[in-house]
């Protein structure tokens, strides 16, 4: 299958964690140790992630009858 | 054409007259039926232009290869009709019997069995939208009859999706639309397009594959289907069973965006969301990139925060336990210290009396040191006397005449000279 960029996780996945890292962090009364171990995990979700949305280009492409998948340029209007 | 001498009007006169001169006379001119049925078709054919007839549906049958064959009909009379399948495949469905429909077409002979009957090329059931509208509600009720639209059914779309798939023309106004608003909401995402023609016959099929090849691609986090507005013909795939069914069937989550606002097509209901239209979905599918972005951006600030308020927690904790302990600690010694308390006061008390006795002892002592010490001797009066190396001189013997020796009284020492021992009688008192 065709996947994106050899990130194994993936944008999706890495929000949602980040979301219930920093709800878990907001909300409840954690232990020092785990508190600085969510903070490495949250940094690092955060690095990669504005990585991701950083990016400028928007890709279309276009899914060929044989399944694979071509760059297509689409002039706006 | 009068009843009678139709016929005559029909081509050939010529030839007949110079039979009729030349030849022998025989009987009348006789058309073959073939002839005359191609005779009379030409004849409607050319002389009636292509109509609409407004009337009741009578049978409505449809053959095997598409052809639909009917009788229209009013009060008094009926005409025959058919239907061929390049135009009977773009009904969204059979009218019933007894509906009142007008018909476009021509007026035409069958020359076989030299029937008179309509072609007819367009069917419009009366009302607004009739035809479509029917056929509508009863793909509309088939789905919901098998539980195809509960909202139970629907997938949640994805908050963050990379990929977005797309089924649409490729030369369409959605596409665009679509492109447009993606590259300013979330330029990180990525659009698949699965191309397939939007309307027109065997449309809704094209959709369908286009769908089911995109689905088994499973690239896409999320699924648009659409197409840019257009008549009610225009989006009739929309309405048919076979794109409904793949819609149905896929396990990525589908937004149908169809046409304008007020379109409704059987793809939206059947999708797990209906956006009104293309560029509409485009903004449903993908969060806001410049918030999103500035919320992944402040998350660090609210994890350090975190962090800061476990290690404030911690520090009350660690107080609040030192408070406990010393409140522990001092109820646990304090029995202890007492009886130190009472031990070092027998102590001190013991201390002072023995203190007290050897005072005492002392000072009882001192007195009697004080009985013998010899310069108490000397101030009763008595003195010693001692040679000059301080050797003691007690006897009378130790005093030969002329020796020089110190008298010690109590006040001084004062040097003396022996003279002799004393005469008898001197000696003591």
């Amino acid at each position: 299958m065709i996947e994106g960029d050899g990130n194994k996780v993936g944008l999706e996945e890495r929000l949602e964690r980040l979301e219930a890292i920093i709800d878990r962090m907001e909300s409840e009364d954690i232990a020092l140790d785990e508190a600085l171990q969510l903070f490495e995990e949250g940094v690092g979700h955060v690095r990669e992630a504005e990585q991701v949305l950083a990016e400028t280009e928007l890709r279309v492409e276009e899914l060929l009858a044989g399944g694979e998948v071509l760059e297509r340029e689409i002039e706006e209007e | 054409m009068s009843e009678d001498g139709g016929i005559d009007s029909f081509g050939g006169d010529e030839g007949n007259t110079a039979e009729v001169i030349s030849g022998p006379p025989v009987g009348p001119k006789v058309w073959s039926i073939t002839q005359v049925n191609r005779a009379v078709k030409e004849m409607l054919e050319s002389s009636i232009d292509a109509l609409w007839i407004g009337g009741e549906v009578g049978q409505w049958t449809r053959s095997r290869p598409g052809h639909c064959y009917f009788t229209l009909k009013d009060e008094q009379a009926e005409l025959r009709a058919v239907m061929f399948a390049r135009d009977a495949s773009l009904l969204p469905t059979d009218p019933e019997q007894g509906m009142k429909v007008r018909c476009f077409g021509d007026l035409t002979l069958y020359e076989r069995r030299g029937n008179y009957q309509m072609i007819v090329r367009r069917v419009e059931a009366e009302g607004e939208d009739g035809l479509w509208r029917k056929a509508f509600e009863k793909l509309k009720g088939r789905l919901a009859g098998e539980g195809l639209l509960a909202d139970e059914r629907k997938l949640p779309l994805p908050a963050y999706p990379e990929v977005i798939g797309v089924v649409t023309s490729p030369t369409g106004a959605a596409l665009r639309d679509i492109v447009t608003v993606l590259r300013r909401r979330a330029p990180w995402s990525r659009i698949v397009l699965s191309p397939s023609r939007v309307q027109g016959e065997g449309a809704s099929e094209d959709l369908a594959k286009a769908l089911d090849r995109l689905v088994e691609s499973e690239v896409p986090d999320v699924i648009i289907v659409g197409r840019g507005g257009g008549s009610l013909e225009d989006l009739w795939a929309f309405n048919e069973e076979a794109l409904a069914r793949a819609i149905v069937a896929s396990p990525i989550p589908i937004v149908s965006a169809v046409g304008h606002e007020v379109d409704i097509t059987i793809s939206d209901l059947v999708a797990d969301v209906r956006a009104p239209t293309p560029s509409a979905a485009a903004e449903l599918v993908v969060p806001d990139g410049v918030v999103l972005l500035s919320d992944v951006r402040a998350a660090p600030l609210r994890l350090s925060r975190g962090v800061r308020r476990a290690a404030e927690r911690r520090r009350a904790r660690v107080t609040d336990r030192m408070r406990v302990l010393s409140r522990t600690m001092e109820r646990s010694i304090r029995p202890a210290r007492q009886s130190v308390g009472m031990d070092s006061e027998r102590l001190e008390r013991s201390i002072q009396q023995s203190l007290d006795q050897k005072r005492a002892a002392f000072s009882m002592l001192s007195g009697r040191l004080e009985a013998l010490s010899p310069l108490a001797t000397l101030a009763r009066g008595y003195s010693v006397a001692r040679t000059s190396d301080g050797t003691v001189l007690r006897r009378v013997t130790d005093f030969h005449p002329g020796l020089q020796f110190d008298l010690k009284v109590t006040d001084g020492t004062v040097e003396a000279n022996a003279v002799g021992p004393a005469k008898p009688g001197r000696e003591e008192r």
